[in-house]
């Protein structure tokens, strides 16, 4: 995130600052608004899971706070990729295609297209649009294979190579697309979306260039990034010195290590020097799995994290990410990975525990800041799905079902969000409907409602979790899903509890349950279902202080047991199966009990 | 008897908005008179009320001889949005399908904000304790998978009748395409509960997607015990006080319709007041010569602009309107709005730059210089301090500005933090208020695939005036339209509007297997429905227009498109033709179709409308005589916010013809224009203004702080 010009900036009036930050806010619009058109996947044109951004010369975003966190809080590390392998010999009218973490991108399954923007011969912005492609060619039909042992165990990769000449297709590259992935039709379409949205972000950039002068577009990156820096440098100032370390953990499948995975930083906020400095080499080595994360998806998070912290107001681009110091170590699960480390689920699960691990530390520095965890994986209900449909003579099918990612994080003074799923996307999917679901494959959706007493306690709770079971109709279906929390479930915060966690099963036709493992690949046949509780958010603050009327509205919606307002909250409530009230003096008695085993 | 100003009978328009209430009277001779008054807060009768009497003040008379002399009454009203804003609707009752309570909790996800943490998960519009689920469930091609248990239902009205709701929504899977389960509910409510209101999903939006549909039935519902009370006493307010005839109400389809549509069908409320804007314009557009229909309307006001557009003369229409996050469902007029009007708070961020809303200091306290205990700088703060609005002719000179008052609040919340002057500050603020508007019209013509450029812009209300031809320009929009009406414009398009409703039926069919012969039978009952509403409105023949519809999809979309159907096709619905409509249809909106894909069709609909407005007469402004100013008025609109001289006119003065050169001020009663530096304006036969913009070619010249 080096400094920009050495130049002398010419003066800038606020009146053009005002027009050329909307001007560009205006691009990333236009952009996404061409990506969500035209899309052919409903991963692109239902969930909305796709990001577009605009970099200068130096590589500093411009854009602020649209697209998903996960897929922008790095989003320079494409064209410095570009610029990094190919030097002088990039070119009007190229477009580059990257889905690699050695390469500065995210997953494997988010593809990133990439093209120069050039005025008078001059490299001046790049243009960038990034989407989660429903299939990318790995060995089974999923878009994270967890369990993943190296990199060649992922789908196809594609390490920054030129897609594009002169604006046509490089017809070599795209063929060994449409070889290796799985409905190349599909494929093709949601490529063409997603360049789509890169030319006309490079058109519209290169027009504001026309309009007002490369030297007024030059002076307005500069002032803007100094802009978000000074937001970025004051919210830092109200904070308190301070160095917090904890550790939290993910669940395990590897034998090394049989307490989970531990996930570990340091932050050390420095009001007087205006940073923030977020430490992770104290890490443990790769792993063999998918989850591994690397330079894009951990600086993504550790922003995404801040910024929260921050406030809204900040604006979300390279100028206030400069406040920032992330410390990393190659050969790290969470740091730089190594070759041939895999990385394909590395948005999503222990980037999961990380971006709510660094938000809890905040509560450590001052009472009331911070947030509990979110959900750690995917939950079952929102498994990636594949089969033949006979309702339409056989048709196959592979989608990603976005059912039920819920539990978000309590903070202070809020419950969690219920539909938020988890820190890298923080409630910016669209849900799947179920009558959709129902029409695009043969399954039939038994249930869907907030799981009972699955709200990580605490004086604001977490967001619920999804109690859901997903039928076979007359076809066998083929679930694959990466999710986690199952031992290590949401952690609460500043005295609040984890969430419930997350359970799996296949229910056979005689109805009985096997439990599924946390990343598993199932074939649920005609008849059969499969049965997922979802995990909920972890609450912030001793539940003991919860509000014993919140309590009571919770028990009355059927959301919390009589048992769990007793044994959470020590609220006592007393009921006739139909109306229930608050035992006022059992509550104080509990209350006190609580306080005095506390001690 | 009173000697009246004007010749009657007259047609009479209201439109209730947050602040101020519009009103229209025309007169016999077809003259629009314009009124608006602050509204007060209260029931739906008293913001008239207070309205027409000065109405009637004005044209020399009482309230009951202007009443006995008025041949129509039509109302626009923020009744129902309002009441769901307020949470003053009726106490509901839901009834869902085993296993799905929590369909209107879940909602559709997509956060707008990806940051932030300080933000509370929204209620859902009926809480869960008054959620009841029935053992029953349908598959998604209709076969019934469990069948309904009534016993199941009998034992949840009994929890209702104990709940003490007044009003029940039936909401069940699938039921749009066999609503068998939703009808067998709504006979045993009938039965067991008959003093509650029922709507059925089915009947209210029958649309794919469990969540739209059971929020519009769940509006639907909670709405028909309150309006009927308010519109009842509407009603018989006006005919006590001397009003013969049968007041219409405008709904969210931006149509109107008497009150036995809307409280059968209240959630139709939705949105009424704004949604008479767009075709309105239309109108002024064509009259004034502007042909091609391609039209952005706003409504700039007190604490919001409205954006809306139109293309071809077709006002763009969805079915996402939503009120205080909750969709209702109902096809309705796409309005974008943005908290950006005159009364939006002005401060500068840490990072030094100036931000304008979406806070509003409303009507109460009201910006600064109303001088009613407003301290913070607001967008018509800046306008006073701009030299723009002339302190003693705001608002009909209701009340004085002051300047004083303007500039201290600018001063101080924005001038003194960033080390300028106030006249800099006061343009500033203009300018980031602007862009923000910018923004949401951009983003309203991008949705849709439009370009801004190749639209005309019409402004209304009464802060449209001064920052719509900096919006036009920044948009790169050529002409820009504001009618003499422009103030109260959505009370304009009412009193001009159609008669206009909407009916629907769920009956799916496919290309593959169609059931011509049910389509057909579907497509009889709507006419009969439509024709029986035209009756009842007492429509005569030659103004009917009966416009069939069809909703296809393609297999396992859900998003899905509108195609037409003749009054001959309706009656012979033909397979082919429909779904070759379908796929060219899709290929426009989205680049791509799949004609060798099966088309679905789930719901056919009938627009019975009423096409009782006037063709406009158009014509299109002379531009006969130029007019050069007599009167200067110095404002600080130049660079830097230094001075800039503009000449002043009356609206009052100027004539059909005349050319006005920018940079001009045009004061009328209720508003001021601003004819910018570089754009020339001719007056309309209406009374309006229609400016033309000097095309920037593309090139150094731009200068944002250009008047």
């Amino acid at each position: 995130m080096s400094a920009a010009a050495a130049t002398p900036v010419p003066e800038l009036d606020m009146f053009t600052m005002v027009v050329l930050r909307r001007r560009f806010e205006s691009i990333i619009r236009e952009m996404s608004n061409t990506l969500a058109k035209t899309g052919r996947s409903g991963v692109l044109n239902t969930a909305l899971d796709f990001s577009c951004a605009v970099t200068d010369a130096s590589f500093q975003s411009v854009s602020s706070g649209q697209g998903l966190p996960v897929h922008t809080g790095a989003v320079h590390l494409i064209p410095k990729a570009v610029a990094d392998k190919f030097g002088d010999a990039v070119f009007a009218g190229d477009c580059f295609a990257n889905n690699s973490s050695y390469h500065g991108n995210t997953h494997c399954a988010d593809l990133t297209l990439c093209s120069p923007v050039f005025h008078d011969g001059e490299i001046v912005f790049w243009s960038v649009a990034r989407a989660h492609f429903s299939d990318m060619g790995f060995p089974t039909p999923d878009t994270y294979a967890p369990l993943a042992r190296d990199y060649y165990a992922e789908g196809l990769m594609l390490p920054c190579v030129r897609i594009q000449r002169g604006n046509r297709d490089v017809p070599e590259v795209v063929d060994i697309c449409k070889a290796n992935i799985r409905a190349p039709e599909q494929f093709y379409g949601d490529y063409l979306a997603t360049l789509g949205a890169v030319r006309t972000g490079e058109r519209r950039a290169r027009e504001i260039c026309e309009e007002f002068g490369i030297d007024v577009v030059k002076a307005f990156l500069v002032r803007f990034q100094d802009y978000a820096e000074r937001m970025a440098r004051a919210a830092i100032r109200t904070l308190p010195k301070a160095t917090v370390s904890k550790e939290a953990f993910h669940d395990s499948v590897l034998a090394d290590y049989p307490d989970g995975i531990p996930v570990r930083a340091t932050v050390s906020i420095d009001p007087d020097a205006e940073t923030i400095e977020i430490d992770l080499r104290d890490n443990v080595d790769n792993l063999p799995l998918g989850i591994n994360m690397n330079e894009a998806t951990i600086l993504a998070c550790c922003s995404t994290a801040v910024m929260n912290i921050l406030g809204n107001d900040v604006p979300k681009c390279s100028g206030a990410f400069r406040r920032i110091e992330v410390l990393m170590r190659e050969g790290s699960a969470i740091g730089i990975p190594r070759f041939p480390a895999a990385t394909c689920a590395s948005t999503t699960n222990l980037a999961h525990v990380l971006i709510e691990h660094i938000q809890s530390m905040f509560a450590d520095v001052r009472e009331g800041l911070g947030t509990a965890y979110a959900t750690i994986g995917h939950p079952a209900s929102a498994p990636v799905v594949s089969g033949v449909d006979s309702r339409f003579g056989g048709r196959p099918f592979v989608n990603q079902i976005l059912l039920g990612y819920w539990g978000g994080p309590a903070s202070h003074g809020h419950d969690g969000w219920l539909t938020y799923g988890s820190g890298t996307t923080q409630g910016m999917l669209w849900q799947s409907s179920i009558e959709v679901v129902e029409s695009q494959q043969p399954v039939l959706v038994e249930r869907i409602e907030v799981r009972e007493d699955s709200h990580g306690p605490g004086t604001w709770v977490g967001g619920g979790g999804a109690s859901c079971v997903l039928r076979a109709r007359k076809d066998t279906l083929r679930f694959v899903c990466n999710s986690g929390a199952r031992d290590f479930p949401p952690p609460g915060t500043a005295g609040g509890r984890p969430g419930a966690p997350n359970l799996a099963w296949r229910r056979t036709a005689e109805g009985q349950l096997i439990e599924l493992p946390i990343f598993f690949d199932v074939e649920i046949a005609p008849g059969e279902a499969l049965v997922s509780e979802g995990c909920g958010g972890g609450g912030y603050g001793e539940p003991a202080r919860r509000d014993p009327e919140a309590v009571l509205s919770s028990v009355r919606k059927g959301l919390t047991s009589i048992e769990g307002a007793r044994r959470d909250y020590g609220v006592a409530i007393a009921s006739d199966g139909n109306s229930f009230e608050i035992d006022a003096s059992e509550t104080s008695r509990l209350r006190a009990e609580a306080a005095v085993t506390a001690e | 008897m009173n000697t009246m100003r004007h010749p009657a009978p007259f047609g009479i328009a209201v439109d209730v908005g947050g602040t101020f209430t519009d009103l229209v009277l025309r007169d016999a001779a077809g003259a629009a008179h314009l009124f608006k008054a602050l509204t007060t807060p209260g029931d739906l009768s008293n913001g008239i009320f207070d309205g027409l009497a000065i109405m009637a003040a004005d044209a020399g008379t009482n309230l009951a001889n202007l009443l006995a002399n008025t041949a129509s009454f039509a109302c626009g009203t923020t009744a129902a949005t309002n009441a769901i804003l307020e949470g003053k609707t009726a106490r509901t009752a839901l009834i869902c399908t085993k296993g799905f309570r929590d369909v209107l909790l879940i909602r559709e996800g997509g956060r707008p904000n990806g940051y932030g943490i300080g933000e509370s998960y929204p209620e859902p519009f009926v809480p869960r304790e008054l959620t009841f689920a029935v053992t029953e469930r349908v598959d998604a091609e209709g076969s019934v998978e469990i069948p309904l248990n009534e016993d199941d239902v009998r034992a949840v009205v009994e929890r209702i009748r104990a709940s003490g709701a007044k009003a029940v929504a039936v909401a069940l899977m699938w039921s749009v395409v066999n609503p068998a389960h939703e009808l067998r509910i709504g006979a045993l409510l009938a039965e067991l509960l008959p003093d509650v209101s029922v709507s059925l999903s089915h009947r209210v939006a029958p649309v794919i997607g469990e969540y739209r549909r059971t929020s519009a039935t769940a509006l639907d519902a909670s709405l028909k015990p309150v309006l009927r009370l308010q519109i009842r006493g509407l009603e018989e307010r006006l005919a006590a006080s001397g009003f013969a005839g049968q007041p219409t109400f405008v709904c969210s389809n931006g149509g109107r319709t008497s009150s036995i549509e809307i409280t059968e069908k209240p959630v139709y409320l939705c949105l009424s007041g704004p949604s008479t804007a767009p075709a309105a314009a239309n109108r002024l557009a064509k009259a004034a010569g502007v042909s091609h229909g391609n039209v952005i309307t706003i409504d700039l006001g007190g604490t919001s602009l409205d954006a809306s557009i139109s293309r071809g003369g077709q006002v763009a229409m969805h079915r996402e309107g939503s009120i205080g996050g909750h969709v209702f469902g109902v096809p309705s007029i796409d309005i974008a709005t943005i908290g950006a009007g005159g009364g939006s708070i002005a401060w500068v961020d840490t990072g030094g730059m100036v931000q304008v809303g979406p806070r509003s200091a409303g009507s109460s306290p009201g910006p600064a210089c109303y001088g009613r205990g407003g301290t913070q700088p607001t967008l018509t703060d800046a306008n006073v301090v701009r030299g723009l609005l002339d302190p003693d002719r705001f608002a009909d000179g209701q009340f004085r500005l002051s300047t004083d008052l303007a500039r201290k609040a600018i001063a101080s919340g924005v001038a003194e933090p960033l080390g300028i002057t106030v006249e800099e500050a006061a343009n500033l603020m203009a300018l980031v208020a602007e862009q923000n508007m910018v923004a949401a019209i951009e983003d309203l013509a991008m949705r849709r695939g439009y370009d801004a450029r190749e639209f005309l812009l019409v402004s209304g209300g009464a802060a449209g005036g001064l920052h719509a031809g900096p919006l036009a320009r920044e948009l790169g929009m050529r002409q820009l339209l504001v009618p003499r009406a422009s103030s109260v414009l959505c009370a304009y398009g009412t009193a001009t509007g159609d008669i206009k409703f909407d009916f629907a039926r769920s009956f799916p069919t496919s290309d593959c297997g169609f059931d011509a012969a049910g389509v057909k039978s579907v497509l009889a009952e709507l006419r009969r429905e439509g024709e029986a509403f035209l009756d009842r409105m007492a429509v005569p023949r030659d103004k009917r227009v009966l416009r069939f519809t069809g909703d296809g999809h393609y297999q396992g979309q859900m998003s899905r498109i509108t195609v037409d159907l003749t009054p001959a096709e309706a009656d012979a619905p033909d397979a082919a033709r429909l779904a070759a409509q379908f796929h060219a249809a899709h290929e426009r909106l989205y680049a791509v179709s799949a004609p060798g894909d099966v088309v679905e069709f789930v719901s056919w609909a009938v627009e019975a409308i009423g096409s009782v407005s006037a063709e406009p007469e158009i014509r299109p402004a002379s531009g006969r005589r130029e007019r050069n100013p007599v009167r200067f008025r110095a404002t600080a609109c130049g660079r830097n916010g230094g001075e800039a001289r503009f000449g002043v006119f009356d609206a009052e003065e100027l004539t059909e013809g005349d050319v006005l050169v920018g940079p001009v001020l045009v004061q009328d009663r209720l508003t001021t224009v601003m004819v910018p530096v570089g754009a020339t304006a001719s007056v309309t036969a209406e009374g309006g203004l229609i400016m033309t913009f000097e095309v920037a070619e593309i090139g150094p010249a731009f200068d944002p702080r250009a008047a």
